[in-house]
């Protein structure tokens, strides 16, 4: 049986045209590309570390 | 696709053959992303929104550069109703690709309808209105927010399962079901709808479930059936039923008592009532036409009344007119008899002229209806021209009597009479006259007249005798005149 109340708290107030820019500014656009990209490049740069550290 | 360090366009190789680094991986995230495009795409063809916003939502988050990812995603957010969304995509779609993108389209098309724009606003905001009585428990003002919502923007699917929650929660399942079947035709795939209906389902038909094992079972007895709503009434029709073939004994059987009593319906209830309609449309027209007919006999009694008042009118103008015409006659007789003194007056002598004008008078009118003074001067002149003419009838009539023309004397002698009635002999030989053509009548009378007006002369005694030949007894009278 569906209770009216749990049920009323998976609706949430919808964004209204004034807070699109809000929405726009706030929304989280890393992905899985980036996150390849960051760790390849920290990656690379441990490695530069350790090269460097094993030089001197 | 491009390599993620440098830039450059990549080939078939795993690295890149501007910078050399390994682009394996990179390749295989964006070959997901697209992927999962491929499959949102599938799924929005197909009106599975939700299963097509979760795909699409997937690839972003392999490649966010994936602008057709972002675009279609947009459009799925704006088919169910959630325009901030869809708008959100496209601006992000247009920044990364602000060339050849059709989410500029998109949002130049909402851009320019302003109204369009205000009015889904203002269904946001009427929704987050709806949201709110709900949570204060004012349900009844979040029904009417939401139906306003739904005129003004029928494909915003959350407003729909809110009301369809409302209407769930008021136990009006029919409503219920109505406004999920409307979210079931926006998206066939969102779950929340789903388990709506199910639960909806399970409240309505309890029996539901226990039927839905006896399919089970029955579909494993390929013994299908097709089940669906009309009404109130879920109707259960077998498939895969066949009827036996062939006419069995029994039919025929029944195919009779279904004759017969078919025809004894028409006989006793179809037939009487429509006898008894047919009579009662007989009726109505026979009522009808007597109305009519009355109707008609009372236009000619009226005719009638006319006829006759017309006719009384007639007779008495036609009795208006006969006293003209008397009074015409009268000035006539004045005229003839003006004639007749004026004829004595210039030629004395001339008495049968005279005379024949006194006729005349005599003939047509009654000379003691006249006036008294017309009287006067007819009887003076008659006086004065009275012995002359009625000598000259009187020797007229002798002379008819002893030729035998007892017809012309009597009509000289009456004349003579009338000019002079003291004359025994005129009287004495008119009698004789009827007499002898015959008319005792009139012989009598004057036979008697003569007894009365000249008794104890001759000419009396011989009246007597011969009213003593007639066997009548006459009357004498003292009154006694000599001739």
């Amino acid at each position: 049986m569906i209770n009216f109340e749990e049920e009323l708290k998976k609706f949430h107030p919808s964004l209204e045209i004034e807070d699109a820019e809000d929405a726009i500014y706030n929304q989280d656009l890393t992905d899985m590309a980036d996150i390849m990209v960051k760790i390849v490049k920290e990656t690379k740069e441990a490695e530069t570390k350790n090269t460097d550290g094993t030089a001197e | 696709m491009n390599c993620y360090h440098c830039g450059c366009r990549l080939t078939e190789a795993d690295f890149c053959t501007n910078c050399g680094v390994d682009v394996v991986l990179y390749k295989k995230i964006m070959m997901t992303s697209n992927a999962f495009y491929n499959e949102g795409l599938e799924k929005a063809e197909v009106r599975d929104l939700t299963g097509a916003i979760n795909s699409l939502r997937q690839s972003l988050k392999f490649n966010k550069n994936n602008v057709e990812a972002r675009n279609l995603l947009g459009l799925v957010y704006f088919e169910t109703g959630e325009v901030v969304a869809a708008l959100s995509e496209w601006v992000i779609s247009k920044n990364l690709r602000p060339k050849k993108n059709i989410a500029d389209d998109y949002i130049i098309m909402l851009q320019n309808n302003g109204g369009r724009l205000e009015t889904i606003n203002q269904t946001i905001k009427k929704y987050n209105q709806a949201l709110v009585y709900c949570a204060q428990d004012s349900k009844d003002l979040a029904v009417i927010q939401l139906k306003a919502v739904l005129s003004m923007n029928p494909k915003f699917i959350r407003a729909h399962l809110l009301l369809a929650l409302l209407y769930m929660d008021a136990e009006d399942w029919q409503k219920t079901e109505r406004e999920l079947k409307k979210c079931q035709q926006i998206d066939h795939g969102n779950m929340m709808t789903q388990r709506y209906l199910k639960e909806a389902a399970q409240v309505q038909h309890p029996v539901e479930e226990e039927i839905q094992k006896v399919t089970a079972v029955k579909q494993k007895k390929n013994e299908e059936v097709y089940r669906y709503q009309s009404g109130n009434e879920t109707i259960i029709q077998p498939i895969d039923v066949h009827e036996p073939k062939g006419v069995s004994g029994s039919s025929i059987v029944y195919l009779v008592m279904g004759l017969v009593i078919g025809m004894a319906i028409t006989f006793f209830l179809i037939l009487p009532a429509r006898i008894q309609s047919a009579k009662a449309d007989v009726n109505n027209q026979l009522k009808t036409v007597s109305e009519q007919l009355s109707s008609k006999s009372a236009d000619m009694e009226e005719q009638q009344q006319k006829v006759d008042t017309l006719t009384q009118s007639n007779k008495k103008l036609q009795t208006e007119v006969d006293a003209y015409v008397g009074t015409d006659g009268t000035l006539q007789t004045m005229e003839d008899l003006l004639k007749a003194v004026n004829s004595y007056l210039t030629t004395p002598a001339d008495t049968a002229t005279v005379a024949a004008a006194l006729e005349k008078i005599q003939g047509e009118t009654k000379i003691e209806k006249t006036s008294q003074a017309f009287q006067n001067v007819y009887n003076t002149l008659l006086s004065l021209v009275g012995p002359s003419v009625a000598a000259q009838y009187y020797n007229a009539g002798i002379s008819s009597y002893k030729q035998g023309n007892y017809a012309a004397a009597i009509t000289s002698l009456q004349k003579a009479f009338l000019y002079n009635k003291n004359n025994v002999d005129t009287v004495y030989n008119l009698a004789n006259a009827y007499y002898k053509s015959g008319d005792n009548t009139n012989a009598a009378t004057y036979y008697q007249q003569v007894v009365t007006s000249f008794g104890g002369t001759n000419r009396a005694r011989q009246s007597q005798k011969v009213l003593a030949e007639m066997g009548i007894t006459a009357t004498v009278s003292g009154n006694n005149k000599t001739h």
